[in-house]
């Protein structure tokens, strides 16, 4: 759990940064350690927000209250000493460690290779339908079966799908989700495993699915995952025995490396998909048109990937033409695998590093800046030595030799930040960033670590660095006024613009992502999201094998929990907006009499649901009823459809009592529509309502259900108990994920949170910088025309024109910077159009507010110097 | 050199913290994480201890003799015997009692003074 993981993280840093420290007595140093922790595991009960303000106050007591004795005297010696040195060097380490935590995240997420044998050979495969604009369908097993047999382009193919099945121990089941697999899985991945073997050709043969209610033809086999494996106790003798799942017992075969998690699956086991479409339900064998595998395949070698697209495109027509009813409009598409992998969060990945990469320029230009100051205030210096007989390139080695002294402490710093930032962003990512297992501090990272602080260092010094040989003697020794500040002065003013340019486009950036964020929670999705308790359930097939079983399980489960405390009622569904459990598929449909000819049916998404599921889901019935219990297994067939299929189906015609031509299980039947209900969003806010048909649960019985109960008070507070009422109708069947609509709803946008939270961060970090770059600038002018300001006021200007003029320099900065930030936001905005939502990449109301704050934050910034300027006594100013 | 008492005087008046862990610590010895909750507890958690900063002041407050380290111990089922227990000296229970004296003439003067008396009442 992510919560225990910062704990941990917390307790484990603190300890770290204790030892680091030092703590003279050993004694003292295991009581401060044991109390901090002690306090922490008390906040973390409170929830993570007192967490981290807790973990903050430890480190802040830590550092610079107590133990003032041996740490405060040694911060305190290392910061007076190279002064300004070091807090250049801790600054730019900051930033690098930032950017190389975040590069962490996108190096194994997007950069690294696929732990796979020649990786760059795997692609995924999918069905797409342009004219329906469906590009991504997981592939048909009819389909698959056929390419398999004659494609010509990969070494191996193979299709999965993953299940959420329980695992029985001795302290009873375990929810686990794994993956069926078909022949040729290993063989598409070339993996070896940790211990054991994979599946054999024959174990294929004849193997029912997982959660299929009959029985394989051989023995069942399983190979675990590694993590399984050690959840299992990490037996290296595992190999040969027997686990139980699903209400079976699989043997054994192997176990696979802890880096190999194709599906995010904890084990797998071989699938012959002959075995789960035959029989009477599947009079035309495997379907065509049930699109929802996971298909992966091998390309031959010396294959191109447009080579193996083209020939799988002429192996889809001639299936197309075979199939007409079911594959009519139905290519192929291959993409490599890594990208697909990666395809849900690269772009929010590249964004926030991208902005990170801005916040670091930003740091980067006004180090620069701050050199360039310091190197004018020393001009003097350097001269009086140029003077003595010192040579230019002496002093540029001098500055040099400075120069490295800072990189290495940067370096330093960066690569132990982010070491241990690495850690703490990983409890806080969201979970579903694909490859997150792969995250870790290696030789790469700290590489880049290193290369980048060097780098910075250099960027930051290299002008006063290269000056400093050519430092005019007789300027600089005039009255302390350096001659090359004029010059100097430009390049300063010219970092300034160019950081307010940056602070502004990571400023629209994160007003954007803000804007967006606020629109997906504001977004209806179409039914009630609070006070949702959600239960996830998946009984085991062998022990429900018929129908009437399973709807009599369900019809206990419900009525246990319905009279839980606060429950007001409960339903439950196949497939429920967010839930990632649950058979979700299409099935094509048309209004009885009206079967369009030569043209691809169109499909709906089709649920089964209890009676009562509209009005414990918030879900409004337009016209029509709810499903009620007389709608059994004996009575006749009846559907409710969503608005959007009754559009398309009937137009505005009342659909009520109509008869809907369904092309499912027993073939094209007649089910008479009772009821329509509202449009939902099913797969989250960004989601458009698609054409959906609900079946009663009783006449079609699914054993995995989300349980969905409406709770008169905090659906959390009553979520023990309801997993208790649930396991009353079988103890052995356990909840698999007990969880709340809102939680749904909130894991459907954590990436878009964790994303705008992250930029919202940068922006703010960006503007301090930029307006410090600004004051820093404007004192410094204010300090070194001190002269001239004087003799203007001395000439007749009043205080108050001077402060005007000081604060009319820093608008025409931000203008300069605005107009080039507004124009680079508005250029990058495009790219990042996809992750936008409700709200024009060019929006009006974010540029101006964007530049509204900036020219705030700017003229606060000019308001001290330009004070200052005004309170210049110009008697006092033209005598020094 | 125990013939002589030393003089209280000089390290009056206490620091708040100081004053609050010397109040802690007066009904009995008690160890670090104790004296942390101890004191967040009667002060309604307007005054915390942070461990760094607590230990730092023990410390302090054990080379100027005002706490020492204890060896009685509550029962031994719900010790863990690396903690270490802090109780008052003879010394520092007089300066806590300066203290404590020092603060009652401060606050019987503010009763007796007319402006403050409303305020008390109410």
């Amino acid at each position: 759990m992510t919560g225990d993981r910062f704990l941990r993280w917390c307790a484990r840093s603190y300890a770290q940064l204790l030892w680091v420290l030092r703590v003279r007595d050993s004694r003292e140093r295991h009581a401060i350690r044991e109390d901090g922790e002690r306090l922490l595991e008390a906040a973390h009960t409170q929830g993570p927000l007192t967490l981290a303000t807790t973990w903050l106050a430890l480190v802040w007591d830590l550092v610079f209250v107590g133990a003032r004795h041996d740490v405060a005297q040694a911060l305190r010696a290392l910061v007076r000493a190279p002064g300004v040195t070091v807090g250049v060097s801790l600054l730019l380490g900051l930033g690098v460690a930032a950017t190389a935590t975040l590069f962490a995240f996108v190096d194994a997420v997007l950069l690294r290779p696929l732990p796979y044998a020649e990786p760059d050979r795997l692609v995924m495969v999918w069905e797409s339908n342009v004219s329906q604009d469906r590009i991504r369908e997981g592939p048909a097993p009819g389909n698959v079966v056929d390419w398999v047999d004659r494609n010509d382009a990969f070494d191996a193919i193979t299709a999965s799908m993953r299940v959420s099945a329980t695992l029985r121990g001795r302290d009873g089941g375990t929810p686990i989700a794994g993956a069926h697999v078909t022949r040729g899985f290993f063989d598409v991945y070339r993996r070896q495993p940790h211990l054991g073997r994979t599946f054999d050709a024959g174990e294929f043969e004849g193997a029912a699915s997982i959660t299929s209610r009959q029985a394989s033809s051989g023995e069942p086999v399983i190979v675990l995952s590694h993590r399984l494996w050690r959840t299992l106790g990490a037996d290296p003798q595992i190999v040969g025995q027997t686990v139980s799942v699903e209400g079976r017992d699989w043997r054994v075969i192997g176990v696979m490396p802890a880096d190999f998690v194709p599906d995010a699956a904890a084990f797998w086991a071989p699938w012959d998909m002959r075995v789960s479409y035959r029989g009477p339900r599947f009079p035309h064998g495997l379907p065509r048109d049930a699109r929802f595998l996971r298909v992966v395949g091998r390309l031959k070698a010396g294959m191109s990937l447009e080579g193996a697209q083209a020939r799988m495109q002429t192996l889809a027509r001639g299936l197309e033409s075979e199939h007409p009813d079911t594959n009519a409009g139905w290519s192929i598409r291959l993409f490599p695998l890594a990208d697909e992998i990666a395809r849900t969060s690269r772009l929010e990945l590249l964004l926030v590093f991208a902005a990170m990469f801005c916040l670091l320029l930003l740091v980067c230009a006004n180090v620069a800046s701050l050199a360039i100051a310091r190197g004018v205030a020393r001009a003097r210096e350097m001269a009086i030595r140029l003077a003595l007989g010192a040579s230019g390139g002496r002093l540029t080695r001098q500055l040099i030799a400075e120069c490295v002294l800072s990189a290495i402490v940067t370096t330093v710093i960066a690569i132990v930040l982010t070491a241990w930032w690495v850690d703490a962003a990983l409890s806080i990512a969201p979970a579903d960033i694909p490859r997150l297992h792969e995250v870790a501090v290696n030789l790469r990272v700290v590489s880049f670590a290193a290369v980048l602080a060097l780098l910075v260092t250099a960027v930051g010094n290299a002008v006063p660095t290269f000056r400093a040989g050519r430092t005019p003697i007789a300027g600089a020794l005039k009255d302390g006024v350096a001659l090359s500040a004029g010059a100097s002065g430009r390049l300063r003013a010219g970092l300034v613009v160019a950081e307010i340019a940056t602070a502004v486009m990571l400023l629209v950036g994160a007003g954007l992502l803000v804007r967006t964020f606020a629109e997906l929670r504001r977004v209806d999705v179409g039914f009630g999201t609070s006070h949702l308790l959600v239960l996830r359930i998946t009984p085991d097939a062998a022990r429900y094998r018929t129908g009437a079983q399973t709807t009599e399980y369900y019809r206990r489960v419900l009525t246990s929990l319905r009279e839980a405390p606060a429950v007001e009622s409960v339903a439950a569904v196949t497939a429920l907006p967010m839930s990632t459990i649950g058979s979700d598929f299409a099935r094509p449909y048309w209004p009885e009499h009206a079967r369009p000819e030569g043209k691809a049916l169109s499909e709906a998404s089709i649920r089964m649901a209890t009676p009562g599921y509209f009005g414990t889901l918030g879900l409004p019935v337009i016209a029509g009823r709810e499903f009620t219990d007389r709608d059994d297994a004996d009575a006749p067939r009846v559907v409710i459809v969503n608005q959007k299929l009754a559009r398309s189906a009937w137009g505005a015609g009342n659909p009520i009592g109509r008869n809907l031509i369904l092309d499912y299980q027993r073939g094209p039947y007649p089910y008479e529509v009772v009821g329509v209900v509202r449009d939902a969003r099913h797969d989250g806010p960004r989601s458009e309502p698609v054409p959906e048909i609900f079946i009663p649960h009783a006449q079609n019985p699914y054993l995995v259900m989300n349980v969905i109960a409406r709770t008169a008070v905090d659906p959390a507070a009553v979520a023990q108990t309801a997993r208790a009422h649930a396991l009353r109708a079988d103890p052995d069947q356990p909840v698999h994920s007990l969880t709340t609509m809102e939680q749904l709803l909130g894991d459907a946008v954590q990436l878009d949170r964790f994303a705008m939270l992250l930029i919202t961060l940068f922006a703010v970090g960006g503007l301090i910088t930029a307006a410090g770059g600004v004051y820093a600038l404007l004192a410094y002018t204010v300090v070194q025309r001190r002269r001239e300001i004087a003799l203007r006021m001395a000439l007749g200007a009043s205080p108050r024109r001077v402060a005007k003029s000081i604060v009319m320099e820093s608008l025409a900065l931000a203008a300069a910077g605005g107009t080039i930030g507004i124009a680079g936001a508005a250029a990058g905005s495009r790219f990042a159009r996809t992750l936008l939502f409700g709200v024009a990449p060019q929006d009006p109301v974010t540029l101006v507010a964007a530049v509204a704050v900036l020219l705030l934050v700017v003229v606060a910034a000019s308001w001290l110097p330009a004070r200052r300027a005004a309170l210049i006594d110009p008697g006092h100013a033209m005598r020094i | 050199m125990p013939d002589k008492p030393r003089s209280v005087d000089p390290l009056l008046p206490l620091k708040p913290k100081v004053l609050h862990i010397l109040l802690s610590v007066a009904d009995g010895p008690r160890h670090g994480y104790s004296i942390m909750q101890e004191v967040a507890e009667r002060t309604d958690g307007q005054v915390r201890l942070w461990p760094a900063a607590l230990y730092g002041l023990l410390r302090e407050l054990e080379q100027i003799d005002l706490i020492v380290e204890s060896d009685k111990r509550p029962a031994a089922d719900e010790d863990d015997e690396r903690r270490r227990y802090f109780a008052l000296t003879p010394l520092g229970k007089r300066v806590l009692d300066a203290e404590v004296r020092r603060l009652e003439a401060i606050v019987n003067h503010a009763r007796s003074s007319r402006a403050l008396r409303k305020a008390y009442r109410a």
